[in-house]
């Protein structure tokens, strides 16, 4: 019985194993990146505002030293329309060199330079800067940039004064090394999954030296053996693998080796049955009738009886492993012909392709002769005799059919019918029967098999009633002289 | 069938044995009986033989050995009987000497048909009209049964003179295994390539100055054989 794997509901061991070191190595070094982010972020800013509080202190004492002996408003001359009063000529002496943006508040009025607006001060800052302070405050501008605020109180003028820096190159910078970080984070989350897969592979190989030593067991190599000294971790399971494989071979052996001495010591008695009803049967006319009748149904069922042995040998061979190929070259055309010859249905038309003197095949002759035959047989006595055999050449392959107009074979029953002793057509084929020997149809499945080719039952091409037994095998290596040695 | 064949059968088991003779006498032949390999090569030199039957499995002498020391006194058709025939006894047992074998358990039938066929080929070994054939320094004459190399004689049993005359029936026509077995063999079914492939190499050490490159019985591209001019 043929067990279905368990469903898969999870991910592999090994691409869990993956995953678990990727999302540990993207967590960790994302963490990384994000302290190293901040605290960068943090020191550049820093200097930045250091750098601009500089400034704006040393802007302040030079506004501060332009207008402290400024009479008040009353007292000044006044100045001619679209000319600049005082204040704007000292602001405007002041600034013109380097394109500061920043405002003044003096006497109640604002006075911008570069272009600021009043409003374009965050409201907290001019709180802090009115009560007597000196602040500064991180903002963002209309179009998204970050935006240095820095205001001082310049005590002998009475004057609010502040400024905005730009921080466009303080954002380059940061993106920069963003980028840099996030890269780097994923890089190492693909480096984590690389280690995982390469130390979650290394780990399971002791368990794939498993898994194909057992792949080699279950395809018939019984001496396979698992080294129990490779790894002390795995020793036990080694060495309970290691003895379970040997009580496995030692009962198989057992088993095939069983089979084999019973169809041995058939044979013998088996010998000396068929000489003698063949000297009865030479002699069934010197016989009274009713034992002309027992000998015909003697030697009937001897000969089904030795054909039984005969394929029970070849069975409990192939299944000891002892079974190789004798490979030849053969002409496909030709050896059909021959063997259908020999078959239940010696009269049937074999079709030949238009390509039949090409198809040289290295194939073991004996058993390749007995797929066929048996084939042929059985459509003989389950499907009312054989109506085609061909074949062809594809590629690699060559492909051969037997078809017969029988009842064919229910879908249910196309595997099973390579089984064992198992008859196909039901009550109704096992009546219609009395030489098989049970076994003829997984003989051809076993040779196909030791040819590593394929066998499988199909419907009619023509979809008409009827069986249609298809066999593929490899073309092999013609190129060698295929005799033995 | 020609009256007085004389068949020696040499098998341990007793019961097959009786079997056995008991078809082949219905056949109309004689026989004498072998249980071990000393007997066999005794009753072989005593009496006159036209085959000789050989189960491989002898206590004592084993059948290779019997076939072998029977070869080399005589060129009488031999069949061995091998208990598988997928085997290295099958090759093993041609290579001693043997010209058929069969598989245990074979029907009587079966066996009187090789049996036959020996017998046509040692008594009947012309090739049809041609009474020389000349192939290099080979001088082939099919009605005498005899093969010279350079004027000398070479001694062939009937089955290697059988393949050669065949092939040489054709010089330079390739022969496949099946049409040879068929031929040589006389079956009219599927036979095996093994039988014919160890008789050429034997017949390659007998005509072949050198038989590891052989200059007349070649092999062609694995589907058969043919006599190279």
């Amino acid at each position: 019985m043929a067990r279905r794997p368990p469903r898969t509901r999870r991910l592999g061991l090994q691409a869990r194993v993956a995953l678990f070191y990727a999302l540990g190595a993207l967590l960790f070094s994302s963490a990384l990146a994000g302290t190293a982010f901040v605290v960068t972020r943090n020191r550049l800013v820093d200097s930045a505002a250091e750098r601009a509080r500089d400034q704006v202190e040393a802007n302040a004492g030079r506004i501060r030293n332009g207008l402290e002996d400024l009479p008040p408003p009353d007292q000044r001359e006044a100045v001619a329309e679209g000319e600049l009063d005082t204040v704007e000529l000292t602001l405007d002496g002041t600034f013109r060199p380097n394109r500061t943006r920043s405002l003044l508040v003096f006497e109640g009025e604002s006075r911008s330079i570069g272009g600021v607006e009043a409003d374009a001060v965050p409201q907290p800052l001019r709180i802090v800067v009115q009560d007597g302070s000196a602040g500064q405050i991180i903002t963002t501008n209309a179009d998204g940039q970050s935006l240095l605020a820095i205001g001082v109180f310049i005590a002998a003028i009475d004057a609010e004064y502040y400024e905005l820096a730009r921080l466009d190159e303080l954002d380059d910078t940061l993106a920069t090394l963003r980028n840099i970080l996030a890269g780097s984070a994923i890089g190492t989350a693909g480096l984590g999954a690389a280690l995982g897969a390469w130390s979650a592979r290394r780990l399971l190989r002791p368990i794939g030296n498993v898994s194909r030593t057992a792949q080699r067991i279950a395809a018939g190599d019984l001496s396979e053996r698992l080294d129990p000294a490779v790894d002390p971790d795995l020793a036990r399971l080694a060495t309970s693998f290691n003895s379970m494989v040997a009580t496995l071979a030692e009962r198989l052996e057992r088993d095939s080796r069983f089979a084999s001495d019973v169809s041995h010591e058939l044979r013998s008695p088996l010998m000396t049955l068929t000489a003698s009803i063949e000297v009865l049967e030479r002699r069934q006319d010197q016989l009274p009738e009713v034992a002309g009748q027992a000998v015909e149904l003697l030697g009937t069922d001897i000969r089904r009886f030795q054909r039984l042995v005969e394929d029970l040998l070849e069975i409990s061979r192939a299944d000891a492993g002892a079974a190789s190929l004798e490979l030849s070259p053969l002409l496909l055309s030709e050896f059909l012909e021959q063997v259908v010859a020999t078959t239940a249905a010696p009269g049937v038309e074999i079709s030949h392709p238009a390509d039949a003197d090409d198809l040289i095949i290295s194939a073991d002759k004996r058993r390749l002769a007995q797929i066929i035959s048996n084939l042929v047989d059985n459509a003989d006595k389950y499907g009312g005799g054989a109506t085609d055999v061909g074949y062809e050449g594809r590629g690699d392959v060559v492909r051969l059919w037997v078809g017969d107009r029988g009842a064919g074979v229910p879908l249910a029953d196309r595997a099973r019918i390579f089984d064992r002793f198992s008859r196909a057509g039901g009550e109704a084929g096992r009546r219609a029967t009395a030489t098989g020997s049970g076994l003829g149809l997984s003989l051809v499945a076993e040779h196909v098999r030791l040819h590593e080719g394929r066998v499988w039952v199909d419907d009619r091409p023509d979809t008409e009633d009827g069986a249609w037994f298809v066999v593929e095998i490899p073309v092999g290596d013609v190129e060698s002289d295929g005799e033995f040695a | 069938m020609p009256v007085g064949t004389h068949i020696l059968t040499v098998e341990d088991d007793e019961r097959i044995r009786q079997a056995v003779k008991l078809a082949l006498l219905d056949e109309g032949w004689a026989v004498s009986e072998a249980a071990n390999g000393e007997d066999a090569l005794n009753v072989f030199t005593a009496e006159p033989t036209d085959v000789v039957l050989i189960d491989i499995m002898l206590p004592g002498i084993d059948g290779f050995e019997v076939c072998r020391s029977i070869r080399r006194r005589s060129d009488v058709p031999i069949i061995m009987v091998t208990a598988r025939a997928d085997t290295h006894d099958v090759v093993a047992g041609l290579e001693a000497g043997a010209d058929d074998y069969l598989t245990k358990p074979f029907a009587p039938k079966e066996l009187s048909a090789r049996i036959r066929a020996l017998l046509r080929r040692s008594r009947n070994a012309d090739s049809g009209e041609l009474d020389r054939i000349t192939v290099g320094d080979l001088e082939i004459r099919p009605d005498e049964g005899v093969v010279n190399r350079g004027g000398e004689e070479l001694h062939l049993t009937k089955t290697e003179f059988k393949l050669l005359v065949e092939l040489a029936s054709s010089p330079g026509k390739v022969f496949s295994r099946e049409a040879l077995l068929e031929r040589v063999w006389g079956y009219d079914y599927f036979g095996d390539g093994r039988l014919v492939d160890v008789h050429i190499r034997r017949l390659r050490t007998k005509v072949e100055a050198d038989p590891a490159s052989p200059r007349y019985v070649v092999t062609s591209r694995g589907l058969g054989y043919k006599l190279q001019t």
